[in-house]
């Protein structure tokens, strides 16, 4: 059993590193501003035809809080000084990473309900 | 217990030790099923590719926080089911699971549910982005007689066949001409009428109508 959780983690860990496992934009978001007029590099104003991307500090703060909560956790069972129980999370932790989660939601929602201009969707081909 | 001691009391139909038989059965039943898993992921059959991203394609930080946490509370559970208790010389679950545990995988599963709220509640959330071609650069700059590559990026299917062709130009046989790599000459010199311009076309073998344009422009020194 073990030795499966250990293969499977290498193999997932392995596709990470190696880009197998697509890692595309991992680190940015996308405000929902599809259908939006911009002006192109010619000067012609035309449509978004995808919500555009931006890079996200909510994701970047989740990464870090969620690997080293990971690590610490697993450095707590590796010195463990009773054996056969999980050690706790202390509630430090827990409300860590109910506040970093919290923001992360919050910049999501902040970028999906971003200020759109529907009116100006008619006027532009 | 000893193999010889199983057998003996396997053929005696001793309760304990159909147990234990059993149990040794689960196990290999189990493990057959782990070791296909692993040789199904590693032969391809089982696509891990998307095993973090969400459905416009993107990679999604909720689904890694779950994966994660994931991998860290079931190999500490099986780490300390291995260790057992105090005192004992046998493998045992532990007596309970510690609310912070509870509470960490609870905020990480409803941040997970409560992302995919947000994000389906726009279409262009949950629409698998279609393959389209990009070409690169969009518009070129090209002294006559030079050259200059382009490239085709395909998004959702990397690897696919491309045809680049120019779609307009200066005539023959001052004409600009292009490779299959992308790699386009420029006409040796300005044709008479003049035309500084060409566009060329980068389309999808297997779907002709996936395409993309770039323009280019012919100068003399």
């Amino acid at each position: 059993m073990k030795g499966f959780l250990l293969a499977l983690f290498g193999i997932v860990a392995g596709q990470l590193f190696t880009g197998q496992i697509n890692t595309k934009n991992f680190l940015y978001g996308r405000k929902s501003d599809a259908g939006q007029p911009f002006v192109d590099a010619n000067g012609v104003r035309r449509l978004k035809k995808e919500n555009t991307l931006y890079f996200s500090p909510e994701r970047v703060q989740l990464l870090m809080f969620t690997l080293s909560a990971a690590f610490y956790y697993l450095t707590q069972v590796m010195n463990n000084p009773n054996p056969g129980t999980l050690p706790d999370v202390p509630n430090s932790w827990t409300a860590t990473m109910g506040g970093s989660n919290a923001i992360y939601l919050g910049g999501k929602a902040l970028a999906r309900f971003w200020p759109r201009d529907d009116a100006a969707k008619g006027n532009i081909s | 217990m000893n193999t010889e001691s199983l057998i003996a009391g396997f053929f005696t139909c001793d309760l304990n030790t159909l147990v234990c038989v059993i149990g040794y059965v689960l196990c290999g039943l189990i493990g057959l099923i782990g070791i296909a898993i692993l040789w199904l992921i590693y032969d391809g059959t089982i696509d891990l590719s998307r095993l973090i991203s969400e459905p416009n394609g993107d990679a999604s930080m909720s689904r890694f926080q779950f994966l994660v946490f994931t991998f860290v509370i079931s190999l500490s559970l099986f780490l300390v089911i291995v260790a057992g208790k105090e005192g004992e010389n046998k493998p045992s679950f532990p007596d309970s699971i510690p609310a912070g545990i509870l509470t960490l995988l609870g905020i990480s599963g409803s941040s997970y549910a409560v992302g995919k709220a947000i994000q389906f509640s726009d279409p262009a959330g949950v629409e698998d982005r279609p393959i389209a071609v990009t070409v690169s650069p969009a518009t070129a700059t090209v002294k006559y007689g030079q050259k200059q590559q382009f490239t085709a990026e395909v998004t959702r299917q990397p690897g696919a066949n491309v045809k680049w062709e120019i779609i307009a130009g200066p005539p023959a046989p001052l004409d600009a001409k292009i490779d299959a790599t992308g790699l386009l000459i420029a006409p040796a010199g300005p044709s008479m009428p003049p035309a500084p311009h060409a566009t060329v076309k980068v389309s999808l073998v297997d779907d002709p109508s996936i395409s993309d344009l770039a323009v280019v422009t012919f100068f003399t020194a």
